[in-house]
């Protein structure tokens, strides 16, 4: 008994020692590692010239104040269009998930053999392609505006309300299922009353997150021609009209900030 | 022709957990049996192979002299809907209102659109508010669920097997959530409920008492073998002994 103790303590006290040197040596390892991608790439291929002295850097940040304030009304309307372009692909994305979420949840899905799949393949497909992506495709297959916005963010936003839905779906209480099958409901009448209840209030709250999140996506896609208030920046910032390009940032600022504002409240609403 | 007949019904599950080794009894159309038995032992496993909400693995079960086993779904839902099922844990809809709970007693006989969309036939609301107030919850008809209290929600859970107007009333383990005062007030609804009505029921109680009380046949039910059946009045000490023996 007591040379099992003692044999533990030494245990433990090697470990401590050598734990803490091979914590020491990790993290020595990691910090060589990334000074060394560091220089491989920012250092060596950065065209330090240009950049000149840090005085010259503050100069080209201060071309960018003040901000003209006499641009920003002929933002109102680019705003307004990125807003809407944000609510519809927002709502685009909700009704599409419904389908995709139960396909990809186990325990619901009709066929699990070829609904699934394609359910998270849906899923992947629209987690993976990023938002400027998606919004390249709309505008060569639709051209310019915002309808091939509104589209890229619905198909940008699949992916995430339908992962989480799918998941919330295959977590459910199925205590309430139990209960529900044993009157002798059908499948739907079960996923109606079982299911979709216990899932509603997170199905909302993410609805009301990816919103938000979109309305920065849709104020960046306009760079590419998606509709909204990205071609002000771009053309402006083209024109070298630095400080109308400011005015453009601030009022996506302020735009993204009433949203979040906004998400924020309807959120608290609902828990 | 007994009413529910049960024959030697086994259930292993995929793990190989043997929850039913062979269990036979049968039950009259104006029985109130109660199984007891230590946890464990397939009270629950037993209740829920009769409406197939856990598959037997072999054996027979007669309801009405109809063979549960072999039913489609489609006979099996229509079987579902005339046996009401009460739980432990209640298994209300936390988020709905107690009308809109015990409403859903009744989807086994409404349409698909009418129960996607919510709206019930006018006859089964109007039932289910009378339901309620048979139940004692009639000042509590809008509330939500889950503001209930334990007795209140299984009270819910009662009306909502009533409302489907059961042949049968299968009940697991009702008040094993509840505190005491209130284990009584429950089971004299259900015992009342299955008098007036002329119901039978087969009820898992895990208090004995409380089983030799309300229960006029008594089935002894342990690590999945029926040891012992008679009536409350033969649970004796040796009886007690046989049912909970510990090994």
């Amino acid at each position: 008994m007591i040379e099992e103790r003692k044999v533990n303590q030494t245990k433990m006290m090697l470990q401590k020692r050598n734990g803490g040197l091979l914590g020491y040596l990790l993290y020595t390892l990691i910090l060589i590692i990334i000074l060394w991608c560091a220089h491989a790439i920012i250092v060596v291929e950065t065209d330090w010239n240009r950049m000149g002295n840090l005085q010259q850097i503050a100069t080209t940040i201060l071309r960018f104040f003040p901000p003209n304030v006499r641009f920003l009304p002929k933002l109102i309307d680019p705003v307004l269009e990125t807003f809407i372009i944000a609510v519809l692909g927002t709502a685009l994305a909700i009704i599409l998930s419904i389908p995709v979420s139960w396909f990809a949840a186990r325990n619901i899905t009709p066929y699990f053999p070829i609904t699934y799949p394609i359910g998270r393949f849906i899923m992947t497909i629209s987690r993976s392609v990023h938002e400027i992506v998606w919004a390249l495709i709309f505008v060569s297959a639709l051209g310019l505006g915002a309808f091939p916005g509104i589209m890229a963010i619905g198909m940008r936003s699949i992916g995430f309300m339908s992962k989480l839905t799918a998941e919330e779906i295959e977590n459910v209480d199925k205590g309430p299922i139990e209960a529900i099958e044993a009157t002798g409901a059908n499948k739907l009448q079960v996923i109606r009353y079982g299911i979709v209840p216990q899932i509603i209030p997170l199905f909302l709250g993410n609805a009301i997150f990816q919103w938000d999140i979109n309305i920065r996506r849709a104020s960046i896609m306009g760079i590419v021609g998606a509709g909204g208030i990205g071609i002000v920046f771009s053309v402006q910032m083209a024109m070298y009209n630095y400080h109308n390009a400011m005015s453009t940032i601030i009022a996506i600022l302020i735009l993204v900030a009433i949203g979040e504002f906004i998400s924020n409240r309807l959120r608290m609403l609902i828990i | 022709m007994a009413f529910l007949e049960v024959e030697d019904l086994k259930k292993t599950y995929s793990t190989g957990e043997e929850a039913l080794k062979g269990v036979t009894f049968s039950i009259e159309s104006r029985d109130f049996v109660s199984i007891i038995g230590p946890s464990g032992g397939g009270k629950s496993t037993l209740l829920r192979c009769i409406n197939r909400l856990v598959e037997p693995t072999s054996g027979r079960i007669l309801f009405k002299g109809q063979e549960v086993n072999s039913l489609n779904s489609k006979e099996l839902k229509r079987i579902r809907r005339s046996i009401g099922m009460i739980f432990q844990e209640f298994n209300l809809i936390d988020r709905m209102s107690v009308i809109q709970n015990v409403l859903t007693g009744r989807l086994g006989y409404t349409g698909l659109w009418r129960s996607l969309l919510g709206k019930f036939h006018k006859h089964d609301v109007e039932r289910a508010a009378e339901i309620c107030e048979r139940v004692g919850m009639k000042d509590h008809i809008y509330k939500r669920a889950d503001e209930l209290s334990g007795g209140q929600r299984q009270r819910v859970g009662i009306a909502r097997a009533i409302i489907q107007s059961p042949d049968f009333l299968l009940v697991d383990e009702p008040t094993s959530s509840l505190d005491i005062k209130i284990q009584h007030e429950v089971m004299d609804l259900i015992h009342k409920i299955s008098k007036e009505d002329e119901v039978p029921v087969l009820i898992s109680i895990h208090n004995v008492e409380l089983a030799k009380e309300y229960a006029a046949r008594i089935i002894g039910l342990q690590d999945g073998k029926k040891v012992f059946e008679g009536t409350a009045k033969e649970v004796d000490r040796k009886a007690l002994d046989t049912i909970y023996k510990y090994d």
